[in-house]
C-alpha cells in the first residue's frame, strides 16, 4: 500500500487542548478532512499524552500515557497509522516510540504500568504517529490541493509559525531531514508548500520553528509575552498578514498574548492569527464559521471578507 | 578570562583604597583597585551525582562545555543571566555557592529543545535545567517554583482522571499561585473570546467545567501511576539523602 493509500483512513488522536481553547483546531481539521474524502477514526477512550508539563514530574510516565493511546489504536482498533494535529501530542507520541525503541528502562516501565492497567502493552512499530501536515501532504499532496482549490488564497501574505515541538529534538523524527520530499528540521516547509498550494502567498519569515514560550504562559507569562512579542513583529516585519498555525498551544499563546503585550506594555500588533487547516478549508470552499473561524479569540472575519473568503 | 575567574571581578570582590600611598606612590582611588582574594572550601561533590539521579540529569557528565546550549537558548536571549553552559560547568565542579546565586532563575528554561538540538554531545542540557530545579527545591535552596505548581496540577489531574479539562487547570493553579484569576489581560481575552462563540459550545465548554471530561475505565491506571510516582520519589529522595538533610536541620532546631 503506497502512502498515499496508508493515509486515507486514519486514527485521529485530538488530544484535550483540542476539546478545550483548540476547539476550532478540531472542527476545521475535521471539516477539512471530510472535504478531501479523507477519514478520521477518533482513538477510543484516548487519554491525555501528558503534554509539556508530565515530563517535568516523571518523563516515564509521559512515556506511558503517550504509549496508552498507541496501543489503543493498534491493538484494539487495528489502525496503523494515527494521526496528532496538536504538536504537543504529536511530538509525546514520537517521543514515547523513540524511547520504548531505544531504551529498555521505558519498555520495562511501560510494560508493567500496561499491565497494572489492564491493557495491551504498546510495543514500538505498532503505528506509525503523523502530524495533520504530513497527512494532507501525503495523501492529497501539493498538487491535488491545487485541482481542489475554489477560493484561492492570492493576496494573502502569510508566515508560517510551526513553532518547538514540531522538530525538536531531532532524534525523535527520524523520517525528517531525509533529502527531497521530506520535511526539514532546521527549515520546515509542508505547511508553507500546502498554503502555496492553496494560492496564499509565503513571505520570508525567520522565526518559523522559534519559541513561543508556551510551557510557561501561565507560570511565567512576562517572558511568554516577550517571546511572542518578538514573533508577532518579526511576523509584522516579513510583511505577513496572517500568522499560520499547526498546534493550539501556539496559537493560544500567540492570540493570548498579543492581547496580553496590549494591555501590559503597550504594545499593539495589528496581525491575524489561523490554523492552517481553517485557511486550507476556505481555500477549499468552506464557511468561515465551518471551520471555527469565529472561535478563534483574534478576529479575523473583516480581514477575510475583504479577501473574498468566508 | 578562564570561567572559573570570571566570578571574581564582581563588585563584591573589588576593593578600593580612598587614600592610599605605596612606597612613596599615591595609589588612592582606581589606582589601587584590586581583586580579593579567596579561597573556596564549599565544593559540593556530590551534586553532579545528585541532578544525576533525577529525571533529566542522567547526560550531564557528557558535556564538553562547548557552549552550543546558551548560545542557541531562547531565554539566555531576553536574559543573559540565563546560561545553561555555566551552570552545567558549575554543577560538575560542585561549585554550589555559585550556582546558587542563579537559583531564582533556572525554573525558566522554556523546554523548546534549541539546547537539545544544537547539542554536539547529546547532554539533552533541557532536562539538565528540569533536573536542576528540582533538585534546587528539594534541597529546600527554593520554594516551588510557579512552573512546578503547574505541572503537579497538571499531573494531578491526569493521574485522577486521565485527560485535562483547561479552565479547572488554570483556575486551581491560580489558586495555588496565590494569584488574581481575572487580571486585566485575561478579562480583555475572556470577553473576546465570547463574542464569537456559539451558544452550543458555550454550554459545551460549561458543562465540561462542571464535569471533568475522563477516560473512562481509567481507575487501574491511576492506581498504578500513583504507586509509580511513589516509588520513583522515595528513590529520589534517597539519591538525594533527604532524610539525612532532615535530620540535621531538626538538630540546628534543637541547638
Amino acid at each position: 500500500m503506497t502512502t498515499k493509500d496508508k493515509y486515507k483512513k486514519v486514527a485521529y488522536y485530538p488530544g484535550c487542548a483540542l476539546e478545550g481553547t483548540g476547539h476550532a483546531y478540531n472542527r476545521s481539521t475535521k471539516a477539512v478532512g471530510k472535504k478531501l474524502g479523507l477519514d478520521l477514526v477518533e482513538v477510543k477512550d484516548w487519554n491525555c499524552c501528558g503534554a509539556m508539563e508530565v515530563k517535568n514530574i516523571d518523563p516515564k510516565i509521559q512515556t506511558y500515557l503517550s504509549s496508552r493511546v498507541m496501543s489503543t489504536a493498534a491493538n484494539e482498533m487495528d489502525m496503523d497509522v494515527v494521526m496528532a494535529p496538536c504538536n504537543g501530542c504529536y511530538h509525546n507520541l514520537k517521543k514515547a516510540e523513540y524511547d520504548l525503541a531505544n531504551d529498555e528502562e521505558s519498555v520495562e516501565v511501560v510494560d508493567r504500568l500496561s499491565k497494572k492497567a489492564g491493557h495491551k502493552t504498546y510495543e514500538s512499530g505498532q503505528v506509525e504517529t503523523i502530524h495533520a501536515l504530513d497527512w494532507i501532504k501525503d495523501s492529497i499532496g501539493e498538487e491535488g490541493l491545487a485541482e481542489r482549490v475554489k477560493n484561492s488564497l492570492s493576496g494573502i501574505k502569510v508566515a508560517n509559525y510551526y513553532g518547538c515541538m514540531y522538530t525538536r529534538p531531532r532524534h525523535i523524527f527520524p523520517e525528517k531531514d531525509q533529502g527531497p520530499g521530506s520535511e526539514s528540521t532546521s527549515k520546515p516547509h509542508f505547511m508553507d508548500d500546502l498554503l502555496a498550494a492553496a494560492g496564499a502567498e509565503n513571505v520570508d519569515f525567520p522565526l518559523k520553528t522559534a519559541c513561543c514560550g508556551g510551557a510557561h504562559t501561565l507560570s511565567d507569562s512576562d517572558t511568554s509575552t516577550k517571546l511572542v512579542l518578538n514573533i508577532l513583529k518579526a511576523a509584522k516585519l516579513s510583511g505577513a498578514d496572517v500568522i499560520a498555525t499547526e498546534c493550539p498551544t501556539c496559537h493560544s499563546g500567540l492570540e493570548m498574548h498579543q492581547i496580553r503585550a496590549e494591555k501590559t506594555l503597550g504594545e499593539k500588533v495589528d496581525i491575524k492569527i489561523l490554523y492552517f487547516t481553517q485557511l486550507l478549508g476556505m481555500a477549499l470552499g468552506l464557511k468561515a464559521k465551518k471551520v471555527g473561524v469565529h472561535e478563534n479569540v483574534s478576529d479575523s472575519m473583516k480581514f477575510l471578507k475583504e479577501k473574498g473568503l468566508g | 578570562m578562564p570561567i572559573h575567574e570570571k566570578s571574581l571581578i564582581r563588585p563584591e570582590n573589588l576593593t578600593t583604597h580612598d587614600e592610599l600611598v605605596l612606597d612613596g606612590v599615591d595609589v588612592s582611588g582606581h589606582w589601587s583597585t584590586f581583586i580579593e582574594t579567596r579561597v573556596v572550601k564549599d565544593y559540593n561533590e556530590s551534586m553532579e551525582e545528585e541532578i544525576a539521579a533525577l529525571p533529566g540529569g542522567e547526560h550531564i557528565h557528557r558535556c564538553w562545555q562547548c557552549g552550543s546550549c546558551t548560545n542557541s537558548c531562547t531565554v539566555n536571549a531576553i536574559n543573559p543571566d540565563f546560561n545553561p553552559r555555566y551552570w552545567i560547568y558549575l554543577i560538575r565542579m560542585g561549585y554550589e555557592s555559585e550556582l546558587l546565586r542563579d537559583k531564582d532563575i533556572i525554573w525558566q528554561c522554556v523546554s523548546c529543545n534549541k539546547c537539545t538540538y544544537a547539542c554536539p554531545r547529546d547532554v539533552f542540557p533541557e532536562g539538565v535545567m528540569k533536573a536542576t530545579a528540582h533538585w534546587l527545591e528539594k534541597k529546600g535552596h527554593t520554594t516551588k517554583s510557579p512552573s512546578m505548581h503547574f505541572d503537579e496540577v497538571f499531573t494531578e489531574q491526569i493521574v485522577k482522571t486521565g485527560k485535562i479539562e483547561e479552565s479547572r487547570t488554570i483556575r486551581r493553579f491560580f489558586s495555588r499561585t496565590g494569584q488574581a484569576l481575572m487580571q486585566p489581560w485575561m478579562v480583555e481575552m475572556v470577553k473576546r473570546m465570547l463574542k464569537g462563540l456559539p451558544v452550543s459550545l458555550l454550554t459545551r465548554m460549561g458543562l465540561a467545567t462542571l464535569f471533568a471530561p475522563r477516560t473512562s475505565d481509567w481507575s487501574r491506571a491511576s492506581a498504578a501511576l500513583e504507586e509509580y510516582i511513589d516509588e520513583q520519589e522515595e528513590k529520589q529522595a534517597q539519591a538525594l539523602s533527604l532524610a539525612e538533610l532532615v535530620e540535621t536541620a531538626k538538630q540546628d532546631v534543637a541547638a
